[in-house]
């Protein structure tokens, strides 16, 4: 230190010379010069580049100028008490200042640096400083889901350790991307490119390492999640499950053979195909029978998943028609079964209401309290509730009726990943995780668990949080501040969200809103949603990609390009 | 070339420029032989500074132009006007006297030696793989057209000044059509050689911002006070009356080089974004779309301290009313809170313009004084006059009166920029425990090396000396 405070006093009153003019008279100038000839040599990095010289000296005259106006026009004439002089005539009268401040800052980068290199080369160069090399690991955490819960966790502990490298972030993830699911019917529906609501995990973190694999098992002795794909183990001190659901076809009765998901990227894609690939079936089929039945579309289940996906591909199969002439919009059923009276349990009842006319005017038919009861090819089987029954899903002697198609959507349930069955934890009947209003698992230090596959306390009224984006979303942020309070040694916050309201379009222009209690619908709750969920929606490149898909839409037809083969030869993909 | 050929050709250049300067009586040093001596030193004592900054004709101008600048402060208008008078008013009196010495280093001396040794070294300049490399149709493409656009705003005043017969003079004509053809023709060429000399330097808006000025202000001094004279076949008038008759002019060429500068970097990045950005093999792993975003916020905080700081600067001089006038108002706070988001704004643009420009706190500062200069140019002197429905004057007598508010736009811009290198270092450090972001941020960030410091003290020296000493 005094290697480089020494040069940089003597540069300093040398250059001080310039400042007697500026500071009253030459003593100050030599005091002043002095004191920032030794900050100016200290703040200096130890090794010079080539040319540092003339950058220095003309950047130290560039800091002439705010030197000059904070001490002579402001901080001077403070001191004297008087106002600053920054009008044009007392600025005039400074112009000496103004000139000795810039000459000074010139001499004294110019001499500091020759002066430094003089020291060096009397006395050998210092030493650049170590590169600092990065402390260990010391905490592992790791999150098993690509989802919402899991990819919002990794981002917000991303926020919360910042560049603490003591803590290592791993997210194992058995897609590479993470689904926008709330537009996930407009892609069924050709409306929106299927990869633009999908946002690559590997663009989305800053230092969390994705691990694209399926998590076979966990052993918490070990503290190791097991990748069968893998030959390596992952070890963790902390782990977060954040496995999420998935679809629960019924087994028997040949509807999980026949009916096809509505999950993921792959089943919208499909579903899309399928359409199209029914519709020019239809075209070249003579028998008016099973002209009908390849145009009927059924979707089991009236929650928001049925109800958008009957709506988008009602408006998508009504809309491709005109491409197909020979055939007629009276062939076309969009059928919904629902098992209760009334479609979208999630929304009040006007709403739904509202919904059910809205769809039913545009074309959409509902079988209410009905349930798909089993499946064949070319044929669903469905069982209405008889009429003393009270909920069609447990009835015994229902009234069965046929419907000939070829395509059954399953929306109508979801149950939480399998993995969690095979671990020694709590869970409820449907199989999910139960855990604290810390969102940490119940008997496992370092366990946490949320989102879809876990049973989160509300921390105010300790029911259960519903099973939605708009609730792991919040659970993320706690999770991951309670992970770091957890390390820290801090203490934990239990998870409280007031659900801000529920949004579902169900056709074109039309949509069912209620915020906080307010409710909407028709074409301004439409906009809402669109606004939201795009707000919503992963990255900006992502949202222009959106938004340019929805603004093609306004002044062209939907693509009925058809990009998965179902002619004889070609297999359904697995599930 | 080596150091001691350039540092020869230096003397012999210094040598040269400073007998021409004798030959026209543009010297303190009575005897030539001293003149040329001095000189000769001069231009020695410039060629081993600059060694290794003058990296291209570019380059080599800004620092012979910021060096010749220093010298005439440190000659004419510094220790020979001290020797000549003790009071304050008698050494701006005696700095005035010289001005037309310090019209003379910076064309003669200044520039001259600095794009000669610039030649030279871009000759034997090494490829640098992290550098686009230098395109001539790039820089002539994008630089006339920013130079078109330019001069549409600079014209403006022309024609209010009545300027353009004057201009069709220099082809014996008075027709202002001629004159505006002409004009645009001179905008064209300085633009083009714009992109020609400092392409290889610009790296965003912001730089791009500050070599437009810089070179506005040098067009200034070599334009109407020189060449014009010429090709009328007057001999050039260097004197401080003739730099007062033309501070119009002055501004003129400012925001012209401005924006030609804000031009000609969005034309640049346009044509780098298409032809070689927008191949996959350099693609990057964060798009320019979420970089504006974040720079946006960040800029919009900082513009919100660097308001603040600069508020009790605007309370002394009574001036948060005149700010609500703005927006329809009176009341101070009502000022106040238009100032703020006055402050929030240029802030953001402070982000967007100069993301990754500042390498460390001192480049920070420079490039936010610079920014902050120029809106005392571009917001006080031009656009809030005709915001409040007057039009805009561009006279020494009102940069006079808007002086004070000169230091407030300084402090507010360092200030700015100070902030914004905190919220964008910190950022950044997270990102470093990524290599991907580490090369990224490595080859987005300026390196060391560019004539910015000759910059900031050119541009920044004379845009506040200038309404000093022409008002």
């Amino acid at each position: 230190m005094l290697r480089r405070a020494l040069p940089g006093l003597v540069c300093g009153i040398a250059a001080g010379v310039f400042l007697a003019g500026s500071v009253g008279g030459p003593t100050n100038g030599l005091i002043v010069g002095a004191i920032l000839g030794v900050a100016y040599a200290l703040s200096l990095p130890r090794v010079a580049p080539p040319g540092a010289a003339a950058d220095r000296a003309m950047t130290a005259a560039a800091f002439g100028l705010p030197l000059w106006g904070a001490i002579n026009v402001i901080l001077l004439p403070i001191i004297a008490g008087h106002m600053p002089q920054w009008t044009a005539g007392e600025m005039r009268t400074l112009f000496p200042a103004l000139v000795g401040w810039l000459l000074f800052g010139f001499s004294l980068g110019l001499f500091t640096t020759g002066a430094v290199r003089l020291t060096d080369h009397l006395l050998g160069e210092l030493s650049p400083p170590p590169k600092p090399s990065l402390p260990e690991v010391k905490t592992r955490i790791v999150i098993l889901g690509g989802g919402f819960a899991g990819v919002t966790t990794a981002i917000n502990l991303e926020k919360e350790f910042r560049n603490d490298p003591t803590v290592s972030f791993t997210l194992v993830s058995e897609t590479n991307a993470l689904l926008f699911t709330p537009m996930l019917a407009e892609v069924a529906a050709s409306s929106l490119e299927p990869t633009h609501i999908s946002t690559p995990l590997r663009s989305s973190f800053h230092r969390t390492r994705v691990v694209r694999a399926k998590v076979s098992g966990i052993d918490f002795e070990k503290h190791q999640v097991q990748l069968p794909d893998r030959e390596e183990t992952l070890p963790y001190d902390h782990l977060v499950l954040a496995l999420g659901a998935i679809s629960s076809l019924p087994p028997g009765d040949g509807i999980a053979e026949f009916a096809l998901d509505f999950k993921t990227l792959a089943d919208a894609m499909r579903i899309r195909n399928h359409v199209i690939d029914a519709f020019d079936r239809a075209d070249a089929e003579p028998d008016e029978s099973r002209r009908r039945a390849l145009l009927t579309f059924v979707i089991a289940g009236g929650g928001f998943s049925g109800a958008e996906l009957a709506g988008a591909l009602n408006d998508f199969a009504r809309g491709i028609l005109a491409d197909y002439p020979n055939l007629s919009a009276d062939e076309l059923r969009i059928i919904l079964v629902h098992s209760r009276d009334r479609i979208l349990p999630e929304l009040s009842e006007s709403l739904a209401n509202y919904a059910l006319v809205r769809m039913g005017q545009r074309g959409v038919t509902f079988e209410l309290n009905a349930r798909v009861s089993s499946a064949r090819p070319g044929v669903v089987v469905i069982k209405r509730k008889a009429p003393e029954e009270k909920d069609v899903a447990n009835e015994t002697d229902g009234i069965e009726q046929e419907i000939a198609t070829e395509t059954l959507v399953w929306t109508a349930g979801a149950s939480p990943n399998p993995i969690l069955k095979d671990l020694a934890i709590e869970r409820d009947k449907r199989g999910a995780a139960l855990v604290e209003n810390t969102l940490a698992v119940k008997g496992h230090a370092g366990l946490w668990a949320l989102g879809d596959c876990a049973v989160v306390p509300d921390a105010k009224t300790g029911k259960p949080c519903p099973p939605t984006a708009q609730f792991a979303l919040r659970q993320a942020r706690t999770l991951a501040r309670n992970l770091r309070a957890s390390i820290n040694g801090q203490a934990l916050k239990p998870f409280h969200f007031d659900s801000l309201g529920t949004l579902c379009v169900v056709g074109h222009h039309t949509a069912c809103a209620e915020i906080k209690g307010y409710k909407f619908s028709g074409f301004f709750a439409w906009f809402l949603w669109r606004t939201l969920y795009l707000s919503k929606l992963p990255g900006l490149e992502r949202k222009v990609r959106v938004v340019s898909d929805w603004t093609i839409e306004l002044f062209f037809p939907r693509d009925i390009v058809q990009t998965i083969d179902f002619g004889p030869h070609a297999e359904k993909s697995p599930r | 070339m080596s150091t001691s050929s350039k540092t020869l050709i230096g003397a012999v250049i210094g040598a040269l420029a400073a007998a021409v300067l004798a030959h026209l009586g543009l010297t303190s040093i009575g005897q030539p032989v001293g003149a040329i001596s001095l000189g000769a030193i001069f231009g020695a004592g410039f060629a081993c500074l600059t060694n290794a900054r003058s990296t291209s004709p570019g380059a080599g101008l800004l620092w012979g132009l910021a060096y010749s600048f220093l010298l005439w402060l440190a000659g004419p208008a510094g220790f020979l006007s001290r020797h000549t008078s003790n009071a304050p008013m008698g050494m701006l009196d005696t700095a005035r006297q010289h001005f037309p010495e310090l019209v003379g280093y910076l064309l003669v001396f200044g520039a001259p030696l600095g794009l000669a040794l610039g030649i030279l070294s871009a000759r034997k300049r090494p490829r640098d793989s992290n550098v686009i490399p230098f395109s001539l149709p790039r820089a002539l493409v994008a630089g006339g057209l920013a130079g078109i656009v330019g001069g549409w705003a600079f014209g403006q005043w022309m024609e209010k000044a009545h300027f353009f017969p004057l201009i069709a003079g220099l082809v014996g004509s008075s027709s202002p059509e001629l004159g505006k053809l002409l004009h645009f023709i001179f905008a064209v060429i300085i633009g083009a050689t714009f992109g020609l000399l400092f392409q290889r330097d610009v790296r965003g808006y912001g730089s791009s911002l500050g070599w437009g000025m810089a070179y506005g202000i040098f067009w200034w001094f070599l334009g109407p006070f020189t060449l014009k004279p010429l090709l009328l076949g007057h001999a050039p008038d260097w004197s401080l009356a003739q730099g007062q008759e033309l501070f119009g002019s002055l501004m003129g060429h400012i925001v012209y080089g401005l924006i030609v500068g804000v031009i000609y970097a969005a034309l640049d990045k346009l044509w780098v974004g298409f032809f070689i950005d927008s191949d996959p093999i350099n693609r990057q792993p964060e798009g320019p779309g979420s970089r504006t975003l974040l720079s946006l916020g960040r800029g919009a905080l900082a513009g919100l301290v660097g308001g603040l700081v600069f508020w009790p600067q605007i309370v002394a001089v009574n001036g948060l009313h005149w700010i609500a006038r703005l927006a329809g108002g009176e009341s101070s706070a009502f000022g106040l809170v238009v100032h703020l988001v006055i402050s929030m704004a240029i802030g953001a643009g402070y982000g967007v313009l100069f993301e990754r420009e500042s390498p460390d706190w001192s480049a920070a500062i420079g490039w936010g004084m610079l920014y902050g200069i120029t809106w005392w140019f571009v917001g006080t002197l031009t656009l809030f006059p005709i915001w409040l429905g007057a039009s805009f004057t561009w006279t020494n007598s009102a940069a006079a009166a808007a002086l004070s508010s000169l230091v407030g736009h300084l402090i507010y811009g360092a200030t700015t920029a100070s902030v914004y290198l905190l919220l964008e270092r910190r950022h950044q450090d997270w990102m470093r425990l990524d290599p991907r972001f580490v090369a990224r941020e490595a080859r987005l960030q300026r390196p060391i090396g560019t004539p910015a410091p000759a910059l900031w003290f050119f541009a920044l020296g004379l845009g506040v000396l200038l309404p000093i000493l022409l008002s």
